[in-house]
């Protein structure tokens, strides 16, 4: 665990370390990250102002929501997304061989030598929509804050499901290059309350595909808000996750290794 | 026996097109499906602190053992035991008592410099950091690279990058080190250090499997040689054996002063390029002629005003051996 710790660590330096040697197109992706990340909270204020809303929902409990998605996401994108690029990449070129000789997890190594600082542009947007957000709204109590956190964690779980599901797929339909846009699309529902959609697609995004579990959740939480089947759409992350990692472990058998 | 592989097999699916326009439509709808028997069971054993050379045509299946024996892929079937573990069962522990050079895939994180990929491998390898030092600077002293270690690996020339990578493998004392390829597009002076650096590791009783294209490698390195071809063994015995694998051969360059006949017709002579009338270069195989009754039979008749001698180059054994592949000659005495 210690040494799973300190390879973490080590990993995310140097992943850092290689991203900076291109200081300025680092700098230009993080801004441009952030100003696009910045689109649907625009929209979102927009849609406002023009008197239309999301029912029962304020202006500001939707931008907290979308800034506690994108703080989930960025997160995400941060510590473990990339995984899919470095696992699509790998798979593609044929170096991951190189993973595969390392006394290490093959998908743990995935993760830890793809740290993505990039997605600090999401992870400041996300803080600052979210801070924005709060000096409209009071400010939780612990019994909220707690629960947020519980509710974050089963986010990133989730997230880190879909990841290795994607990750996985790749090792058969190699340079499936368009699997992210897939994904992006269905995570897009997140930005928005649950409580718009019908039951029908309710059920979907909180029960099949637990999107709701990114950023809905949590931000109902925050929100004071209790809405209902927080322990079953938890089952289903859970699920998720075992199941994603089953289908890795599945997957990675499968690997051709291209190239001589 | 540090390696022990009995009947291995490995069989991939692939898919295959046409080139034109309409085959590339066709194969959105369906592709031809075709097996490929990259590997069809192979058997051979590997002592400990041996050099073994696995030679072979592109394609031949050298990279697939290696990838077999570093536990990157499943076999179709047959047996493999390497340090008596099964290669792709418990992966991580057998992976933590190996090295790997591959020539073409690099284990060093581009921008960064190597010696950030090194202090990377001691945190996976769990080494103490004194004998993680001691080995460090050893190898660094060894492979004279002292000062590149510090520079990003995008800016290191090939050779500078490949002695790198043998730090990178060597790091964590492994007992049998798989080289795919390590000399490929050296300089002669970076080989020569990679080929020193490798014999002296291997006096330190470490066992290395090579495949490579380069004969050198394997004359200088390899005391016995296994040469594939379309997946099967097509020899495998001592490299000193291979150049009289097929009968006692010598290259002669004659020079006489009346012009010479057709010599191709003599048994035990192969001219391989007629230069002049007066100057030839044959090959000689003096088990089925005998040198002194050749040299004697041509200078009475067409006087030898020069000759010179040299064994077979190996590259032309090797040539010939991956030619003639639909015999196996493994384990031949000869």
């Amino acid at each position: 665990m210690r040494r799973g710790i300190r390879l973490y660590f080590m990993a995310m330096k140097n992943s850092f370390a290689s991203r900076i040697a291109y200081r300025t197109d680092f700098i230009f992706s993080a801004v441009m990250i952030f100003i696009s990340e910045l689109i649907i909270p625009f929209i979102t204020v927009l849609i406002y102002k023009t008197g239309a809303s999301f029912p029962g929902w304020s202006v500001e409990e939707v931008l907290l929501l979308q800034g506690i998605f994108l703080l989930s996401r960025g997160m995400a994108n941060l510590l473990f997304f990339g995984l899919v690029w470095n696992t699509l990449n790998r798979v593609r070129e044929g170096t991951y061989d190189i993973l595969l000789i390392k006394p290490a997890s093959t998908l743990f190594m995935s993760v830890a030598t793809n740290f993505e600082p990039d997605s600090i542009g999401i992870v400041v947007c996300g803080l600052l929509v979210s801070i924005y957000a709060f000096t409209m709204l009071s400010l939780p109590g612990i019994m909220e804050i707690l629960m947020f956190i519980l509710l974050f964690v089963l986010s990133m779980i989730m997230l880190f499901a879909f990841a290795a599901f994607m990750a996985g797929s790749v090792f058969k339909w190699v340079g499936n290059s368009r699997i992210y846009e897939i994904f992006d699309s269905i995570m897009s529902f997140g930005n928005f309350p649950r409580s718009i959609f019908t039951r029908g697609f309710q059920t979907i995004i909180s029960y099949v595909v637990p999107v709701a579990a990114v950023g809905f959740l949590p931000a109902s939480a925050l929100l004071g808000r209790n809405p209902e089947g927080i322990l079953t759409t938890g089952i289903v992350c859970l699920l998720f996750l075992f199941g994603s990692l089953s289908f890795w472990k599945l997957m990675l058998r499968q690997y051709t290794s291209a190239g001589g | 026996m540090i390696i022990k592989i009995n009947a291995l097999r490995k069989t991939y699916v692939t898919h295959e097109r046409g080139s034109s326009f309409i085959d590339s439509l066709k194969s959105l709808i369906k592709r031809k499906i075709i097996q490929v028997e990259a590997l069809k069971g192979i058997s051979f054993n590997v002592e400990e602190g041996e050099m073994l050379g696995l030679l072979g045509p592109n394609g031949a299946g050298k990279s697939t053992i290696l990838k077999i024996l570093t536990g990157v892929l499943y076999p179709t079937s047959g047996e493999v035991e390497v340090m008596g573990y099964v290669p792709w069962i418990k992966r991580k522990q057998y992976v933590a008592g190996i090295g790997a050079v591959f020539g073409q895939k690099s284990q060093l994180i581009w921008d960064i410099p190597p010696l950030d990929s090194f202090e990377m491998n001691r945190v996976i390898y769990d080494i103490p950091a004194r004998l993680y030092k001691e080995r460090l600077w050893g190898m660094v002293e060894l492979l004279e690279v002292g000062e590149y270690v510090k520079k990003p690996t995008r800016q290191l020339s090939l050779g500078e990058r490949m002695k790198c990578e043998f730090i990178m493998a060597m790091l964590h004392d492994p007992e049998i080190v798989f080289l795919d390829e390590p000399t490929i597009g050296l300089d002669v002076i970076a080989k020569e250090r990679i080929r020193e650096f490798i014999m002296n590791m291997n006096r330190k009783g470490i066992t290395f499997v090579l495949t490579t294209h380069d004969l050198d490698d394997v004359e200088l390195l390899a005391k016995r040689v296994i040469v594939i071809n379309n997946g099967e063994i097509v020899y495998d015995n001592r490299m000193d054996a291979l150049r009289k694998f097929f009968g006692n051969r010598k290259l002669v360059t004659l020079v006489t002063q009346k012009p010479l006949p057709d010599l191709n017709g003599i048994p035990g002579v192969y001219v391989k390029d007629m230069i002049t009338p007066h100057n030839a270069e044959l090959e000689l195989n003096t088990d089925l002629l005998e040198l002194n009754r050749f040299i004697k039979s041509i200078n009475d008749e067409y006087i030898i005003s020069d000759l010179t001698m040299r064994p077979p180059q190996i590259d032309s054994i090797v040539k010939e051996l991956y030619i003639t592949t639909n015999k196996s000659y493994t384990n031949k005495e000869v």
